[in-house]
């Protein structure tokens, strides 16, 4: 972190990232020029905006307060930016600003029409701020177990809930005029597009080595006027089905030469789902073969860090890669070379990482909460009786968890039966005390969460997923000692 | 005259601990205090089962037999509350109580041993309610405002139950029925039914 010369942290906490940029390293690798810069970021109650659950609902979030102290909300530092680099106008022309404790802000309503504008092909389009605000101050319409609305009209607005699903979870297709109630239930054939159905999407091709890639015969959402399977939509398909004169003529301007993605009047789909209870992604099979994957069938592989080279040798990695996503990647070499030098002997032990209830991600703000924080004091890891008694670690011990590249981590130890012999387990939501030291000291005063502790990502090795690059965090190899 | 009650439901909890942060947050108690906390038994072990404490609120409450100053009292809603302007800290009811509900405060006016803390259900003490003063010492009194305590409002499963005994034991009753099973099967691994009674 001494050798770059640009650190920016975004956060409402100081993370470790900005301790450890104050942390002394090694004189010869201080770049003269370094900068490192925090940036307060406001919390989500000191701004407004839409919230996604893991339902795929939205809801709308209103502000409680004022940012405190030096902090703004995320799309303030945005601007700012942009108005640094110079591009603030093109950033922000469909935005009205609004004045916040005296600085421009880009107002967050037009910040989510904007989204709504564009986003067609994952259906975020329908879910304007009008419609979620409405549901947010009209909760006791909406059936707790199938989240639709019998009825019910905003006192405001008028905004009839009628076939809404709460917070219209994503898909939510066409535009917020089209009234799409949201899907409650991903490609679900027994229901009327209309009415939150649907089915597999068409997403790649119609065949392939001769067979039918697309739904057979029969197999449609419900209502369909399409009884069979059908490519996405665009506007030769609309115009050979003879429904292009179903578009107004300010929406066939806008869809002449455009697919469902691209129609921005978002005509084509309101004709295609409304009129005619059509999916616009098209209706197909799903694939259980995905052919554009190194393994197109799921196929066990061990890790590049693992406790059995026999296993290794019978299920090994990917051979490596010269451009993954750009990037010179190892796989095989990086294997080979661990079962080479026995690394499994001096590393006996499976490392791997997980949550807990009471902190969030890398923790920095539950930390810092003193409700939480009292409930997890210690960062630690898990080992079974066997492993731990022939160690002579006793429960509540102080180890060193050593890790492939010469990390040291001093935990405590919770011994339990909770995970094998071979293998120990640390949540992941600690940091703020590296290889034996406490950090307070590298946070700015009064900053640091209330309780630190060991990152295990600090003993986690090299290793990245060979679809999404997501690196290697969940299994590596360690050995555990008494401290 | 509604009798409150608590009763955590050990099929449900999972030890989450939303009640004891929920608690924590309602009433500002300090570090080191904990009116509710869940206790797990068999940790990490098959049968593992976890269940929320705090004070119950007893009928014939022993920390009341036992108080050698009469500091405590109960409400007409059957609430076990206590007075800390009488309270000597003395730590008594602590022996007295089965439960282990009654805290003592590390810092404050008596040092070491501070005047009792415990769970009110959310009703306060003998100030005015809704009072700065009830807040400084007891924390929010939610039942004068017509809410029921903010544990058991906000526990996700629903394992925490708490308000007019009727009512709570009424609901309890009623999962034990659908459970086909007695209150004394415990186990996360009935709470859904089992896999044959459904039919999968």
């Amino acid at each position: 972190m001494d050798k770059l010369d640009l650190l920016v942290v975004v956060d409402p906490y100081p993370s470790a990232t900005a301790a450890m940029a104050a942390m002394p390293g090694k004189p010869e690798d201080l770049n003269p020029n370094r900068a490192v810069y925090l940036l307060p970021a406001a919390t989500q109650f000191e701004t407004s905006g839409s919230c996604t659950a893991s339902n795929r609902s939205l809801q709308w979030r209103e502000k409680v307060i004022d940012p405190l102290w030096e902090s703004r909300s995320d799309h303030m530092i945005m601007y700012q930016l942009a108005q640094k680099l110079g591009f603030d106008k093109e950033l922000c022309k469909n935005y009205k600003m609004q004045k916040v404790k005296g600085l421009d802000e880009p107002v967050p309503e037009d910040i989510l029409r904007e989204i709504n504008k564009c986003v067609w092909t994952i259906g975020y389009t329908g879910q304007s701020p009008e419609r979620l605000k409405a549901h947010m101050k009209n909760m006791h319409v909406f059936d707790v177990k199938t989240l639709k609305a019998k009825g019910g009209k905003d006192k405001e607005t008028g905004y009839d809930f009628t076939g809404d699903y709460f917070g219209l979870p994503w898909p939510c297709y066409g535009t917020p005029e089209m009234k799409h109630p949201g899907t409650s239930n991903l490609y679900d054939t027994s229901k009327h597009v209309m009415d939150g159905g649907g089915n597999f999407r068409a997403n790649f091709g119609v065949e392939r080595e001769g067979k039918n890639l697309l739904a057979e015969d029969g197999s449609h959402s419900l209502g369909a006027d399409i009884t069979t399977g059908y490519p996405e939509l665009d506007h030769i398909l609309l115009k050979k089905l003879g429904w292009w004169d179903e578009l107004t003529d300010d929406e066939k301007k806008a869809a002449e030469g455009k697919n469902w993605k691209t129609d921005s009047s978002g005509g084509m789909i309101r004709v295609f789902m409304k009129n005619h209870g059509c999916h616009p992604f098209g209706n197909a099979k799903a694939r259980a073969v995905v052919w554009n994957f190194p393994d197109p069938i799921p196929q066990h592989r061990e890790p590049l860090y693992g406790t059995r080279p026999d296993l290794m040798a019978k299920y090994p990695t990917h051979d490596d890669k010269k451009a993954f996503w750009r990037l010179p990647t190892l796989y095989k070499t990086v294997q080979d070379k661990n079962i080479a030098d026995k690394v499994h002997e001096k590393f006996p032990l499976i490392l791997t990482s997980g949550r807990l209830v009471e902190y969030e991600g890398g923790g920095e703000e539950t930390r810092s909460n003193p409700w939480l924080a009292e409930l997890q004091q210690e960062a630690y890891v898990e080992i079974h009786p066997k492993t731990a008694a022939d160690r002579g670690i006793r429960n509540g011990d102080r180890v060193w968890l050593l890790g492939a590249t010469g990390a040291r981590l001093n935990v405590q130890a919770l011994v339990t039966e909770r995970v094998d012999t071979g293998t120990v387990w640390m949540p992941f939501h600690f940091s703020g005390r590296w290889q034996g030291a406490d950090m307070l000291a590298y946070y700015p005063k009064g900053a640091a969460p209330v309780v630190r502790g060991e990152a295990v990502n600090t003993a986690t090795t090299y290793g990245y997923d060979s679809v999404t690059m997501m690196q290697e965090t969940k299994t590596t190899v360690c050995n555990i000692e008494k401290a | 005259m509604a009798r409150m009650k608590f009763i955590c439901d050990a099929e449900r909890c999972i030890e989450c601990n939303g009640c004891v942060t929920a608690c924590k947050n309602e009433h500002e108690v300090p570090w080191g205090v904990n009116r509710r906390r869940v206790v797990t038994l068999n940790d990490g072990v098959p049968g593992e089962k976890s269940i929320s404490v705090a004070c119950m609120h007893c009928s014939d409450a022993p920390c009341m037999a036992v108080c050698p100053v009469n500091c405590f009292y109960k409400t007409e809603e059957g609430v076990v509350l206590h007075d800390k302007d009488v309270c000597i800290g003395c730590g008594y009811c602590s022996y007295a109580c089965p439960f282990g509900a009654p805290q003592f405060p590390s810092q404050g006016t008596f040092g070491v041993r501070g005047k009792m803390d415990k769970c009110t259900f959310c009703a306060g003490g003998p100030e005015e309610n809704g009072s700065q003063a009830e807040f400084d010492k007891y924390g929010r009194n939610r039942l004068a405002e017509g809410k029921l305590p903010a544990c058991a409002e906000m526990c996700s499963t629903k394992a925490l139950l708490a308000g007019d005994g009727d009512v709570v034991s009424d609901i309890f009753r009623q999962r034990v029925v659908q459970r086909g099973k007695g209150a004394e099967v415990w186990g996360w691994g009935t709470a859904y039914g089992s896999a044959a009674k459904q039919g999968a």
